[in-house]
Formats: C-alpha cells, structure tokens, sequence
C-alpha cells in the first residue's frame, strides 16, 4: 500500500512538473498588453567602385588607370534595336549614422491630417547628415549596351560629383494609399 | 431522468455534423477568376515629415557639388559649380535660415502606382505613374499662389504654413557658378518661396507598335515668388534682383492621345517626339463642321483634343520687376504642342 502511494507520488511529480514547463495560453486581455519595442538603426556606409570593378578591359580598369573608367555603368534601352540611355561611372562612398526604421502610428498633429489619417506608416528617420564622399556619375546616350560592343559611341551629357556633408532631415513616412 | 438511447446518440451525431462543416468554412478559400479581377492592389503613398535638404560646394570644409562633362561650342570644359540647393520651410529669406517642412500630405501624399490604364483613358495598358499630390475641388483647397492662404480659397492640396503647422510649401533654391575654361562667372541665384507642384504627374508605360518608352507628363509648379540675380563670387555685390510674383506654370508634355515618344538613337543621340494628331478620314468630318453632319464620334475625339484643357500648358506672372521697375503682367495661356520632336547633338569636335 506504501509504494502505492509512492508510486502515485512520483507519477503526480512528474506529471505536474512538465505541466508547468509548457505553454500558457494568454487572455486577449493579457495579449493587448504585449507590445513589439523599438525598431532599427542603422549606421555604416556604401561604397560602388571605389577603386573599381571587377572588369579589366580597354574601357574598364582600377581608378588608378587616368585614361580608364573605373565606375559602374547601368543601361536602359527605350525603344527595341534603339540605343540605349546610359550611367556611367559610378562611383564614390556614402557614409551616414542613425538611419532608423520604425512603425510609427499617426493619429495626432499633420495640422489636423494625423487626426483623420489615423493608421501605421512605415517611417524611415533620415540620417541628419549624409556625408559624400567622391560621389560621381554621368549621364549619356550610347549605341550600344556595352562599350566592348562593335559600333559603340557614346556621348556623354553631364556629370555629376558630389563630395562633403549633404543636410538630410527628417523622416520618410511609406504608407499604401487608399482604403485598403 | 432522461435515458440516452442509441437514437438520442445519432441525433447528437448528425448535430455534431451540422456544426463540424461550419468549423471548416471559417479556413481560407479558393478566389475565382473574376474575384481576383476585383481585388485592386493600393499604390505607395509617401510623405516626408520635418524635412529638410541642404547640399552645396564649400571647398574649404571639403563639400563640393558639380556639374561638369559640359563643353562650350568652342570646345572648352564648362563647370557648373552648384553653391547651394535647398529645401526648407518656408520663410528662409533665401535659404539663410533653413527650416523644417512637410512634403505631401498624409490624406494626399506624394504616390508611386501601377495604374490600370482604362481608368486614364490609356485602354489596354498597366501604367507607372509617378505622382504630387493631387488637386482638390475649390471648396476644399488652398489658393496655390498665396503663401497666407486659409482653406476653401483655391485648388491646391498642400497647405502654406500657419501657426499649428509646418505647411506642405517648401522654400527651394539654387546657387550656380558657371566657368567656361578659365573664366568664371558671377554667382547666379534661383530661388523659389513657398512652392507647389500640386497635381504633378509622370506616366510611363510600352506602346506595342513601336516597341518603345512611352510618357506623359505634367508638371505644375506655382510660387508667389521666383527671383534670379547673379552677385559677385563672395557674394558681397548682387545685381538687381529680377522677380515673378504670383508665377504659375502649367506645362503639359504629351498627352492621351498624343503620348510623348522616348528614344535614344543609334548615334547615341537623345530623341523625345510628339507625334503629329491623326487626321480625319475622308468625309468624317462634314464641310459645314458641325456634329451633327459629321461622324459623330470622329467630331467629339476632335472637340475633346482641341478644347480640353488638360491637354494645355499654360505660364502665368502676377507681375515681373527688374530692380524696381515693374513690366506688369504676363500670359501664356492654352498652348497645345502639336508636334514636338527634340533631338541632342553632340557639338564636341
């Protein structure tokens, strides 16, 4: 009759031992107190080409090479068999601190807007500051995608360099449009 | 005490069955065809909140902002030095006191869309359209000229700025300094107070027959003042300031039924075209030009082409002063580009 009871006692251990390790269902009441924190900041820099891509050719080459371009090119073709709009050499380093992403809800201030909107965005905190560095490209028109292509020619528009401190403030609010 | 027999269980079977189906029509289910073809996916509304924008060329702090690649028809380099672009708040008495502004609002923002283009009179067609805020009906709006503007006074969406808010009108600026070779101009400056681009749009989309680019664009662009004057390098001596009050422009570049056409040569050459107008069949239209004589649905695509007037640019000035002499007014009203082809040349040797 004792190891009756011993037996029992041990069951009764073990089973409500792991009963207490498993999950808990939580009220709805319990559940609207749960609140995802924060968001991201983000701090680093981005550099295209620094010192130039991977391709090594007669047009391409490291940006040590005056008579070369070391930059990235993108090209856009507007019409079929037509020529393409070109950017060409990109390049240069962007650094920024505190870029942060967060859900924000709106539903105060916008001069009476934020009232009315009332719902979640998608806010990007702009940096404060971008800071450039040797940031370059030039916009052209070329016959052809590639400058190793035959019959290539190229005419250049112009281009752009930026270079310090750029003010950026603020913050970018995505949200989608309509009623969704 | 009730018994509970073998039928009393089968009734509580067939109950328990009756309730079972309904557990399963709460899962997800299949979307037919054409219910698919009602959902409507929403564009991306954006709005920049206390912003600010402020970029230029201070050699000795290290910032610098160029244009360059330019050359002159005699074949010298040209520099574009920009000494100064900013976006502010308005009241930056021309950009020395930068200030936070709203660009878009959020029940009218800025937007980026895939439009259904039987919506916009491009049948048959999905179209990217890039978008400003739009315009709003009169009773709503604010007067898209007036910087003290309080609501139900004009079309415009975006609000000036007031005593509870920041507006939605920024103040924007550029400082140029242009050289030719080695000779280098006096600054130049462009400033704009309180500037609206309400009701902007670019539209975007592939025409089948050419298998090209093609667009639409309309730029509105409204500012109680625009100033240019050029002042000496360091700024201390600046010319006279030449001033457009109240200045409206309404430019209209290709339109619905004539869409602007974008290509690049095989010169590597950029061309924009406007093609001509369609013109009637023989006969569609009666000798006498009124509707009823002619074929009905020629005549209206002509009214509409020659009447609307979202087909038209227009330019308005409230008033243009040099110094202190004032040219009054100016106009530029209902322009219609019939044809419009440009073409780049490269002039380099």
């Amino acid at each position: 009759m004792q190891q009756g009871w011993i037996i029992a006692a041990i069951l009764g251990l073990v089973m409500v031992t792991p009963a207490t390790a498993e999950m808990a269902r939580l009220s709805d009441g319990d559940l609207s107190d749960v609140a995802g924190q924060g968001g991201i900041y983000l701090s680093g820099d981005v550099s295209i080409n620094e010192n130039g891509g991977p391709i090594q050719n007669a047009y391409f080459g490291t940006c040590d090479e005056g008579s070369k371009r070391c930059g990235a090119r993108l090209a856009f073709q507007l019409k079929a068999n037509g020529g393409w709009m070109v950017l060409d050499d990109i390049r240069g380093k962007f650094s920024f601190q505190g870029l942060t992403l967060r859900v924000r809800n709106i539903d105060s201030g916008f001069g009476g807007d934020g009232a009315v909107f009332n719902r979640d965005v998608l806010e990007v905190g702009l940096p404060n500051t971008v800071r450039y560095d040797d940031v370059q490209f030039t916009l052209a028109n070329s016959s052809t995608a590639r400058p190793s292509d035959p019959g290539f020619q190229q005419t250049d528009v112009f281009s752009i360099e930026m270079q310090g401190d750029v003010v950026l403030e603020g913050n970018l609010l995505v949200f989608p449009t309509g009623n969704p | 005490m009730k018994r509970f027999s073998v039928r009393w269980f089968s009734q509580q079977f067939v109950l328990a069955l009756c309730v079972v189906p309904f557990a399963v029509s709460a899962e997800m289910q299949g979307l037919s065809d054409a219910q698919l073809a009602d959902v409507q996916g929403q564009g991306l509304g954006i709005v920049l909140d206390d912003f600010k924008f402020a970029h230029g060329t201070d050699v000795d702090n290290g910032r610098i902002f160029r244009i360059g690649g330019i050359k002159s028809s005699a074949g010298e380099d040209v520099e574009i030095v920009v000494n100064q672009l900013y976006i502010s708040g308005s009241g930056s008495n021309y950009g020395q006191n930068l200030s936070p502004v709203n660009l878009g609002r959020l029940t009218n923002p800025f937007s980026i869309d895939l439009e259904d283009g039987d919506n916009i009179g491009i049948p048959g067609k999905a179209v990217l359209s890039v978008n400003a805020p739009s315009k709003v009906s009169a009773a709503d709006g604010f007067s898209c000229l007036d910087a003290g503007a309080g609501a139900g006074s004009g079309t415009c969406s975006s609000r000036p700025s007031g005593a509870n808010r920041l507006g939605e009108r920024p103040d924007v600026g550029l400082q140029l300094n242009v050289k030719v070779g080695d000779n280098q101009s006096s600054n130049l400056n462009v400033h704009a107070k309180s500037a609206v681009i309400d009701g902007s749009h670019i539209r975007l989309w592939g025409d089948d027959d050419r298998q090209q680019l093609v667009g639409q664009f309309k730029l509105n662009f409204y500012t109680p003042e625009l100033s240019i004057n050029a002042c000496e390098q360091d700024g201390s001596d600046c010319g006279s300031r030449i001033k457009m009050t109240n200045f409206a422009l309404e430019l209209a570049l290709g339109n619905k039924l004539q869409p602007m056409y974008l290509d690049v040569d095989g010169s590597g050459n950029f061309v924009a075209e406007i093609e001509t107008i369609r013109r009637p069949a023989q006969g569609a239209i009666a000798q006498d030009g009124t509707r009823q004589n002619s074929n009905k649905a020629e005549w209206d695509f002509y009214e509409d082409y020659y009447t609307n007037p979202d087909y038209r640019s227009n330019l308005r000035i409230g008033n243009f002063s040099v110094g202190d002499r004032d040219f009054g007014s100016a106009r530029v009203e209902g322009m219609l580009i019939q044809h419009l082809k440009i073409d780049t040349h490269d002039l380099a040797p």
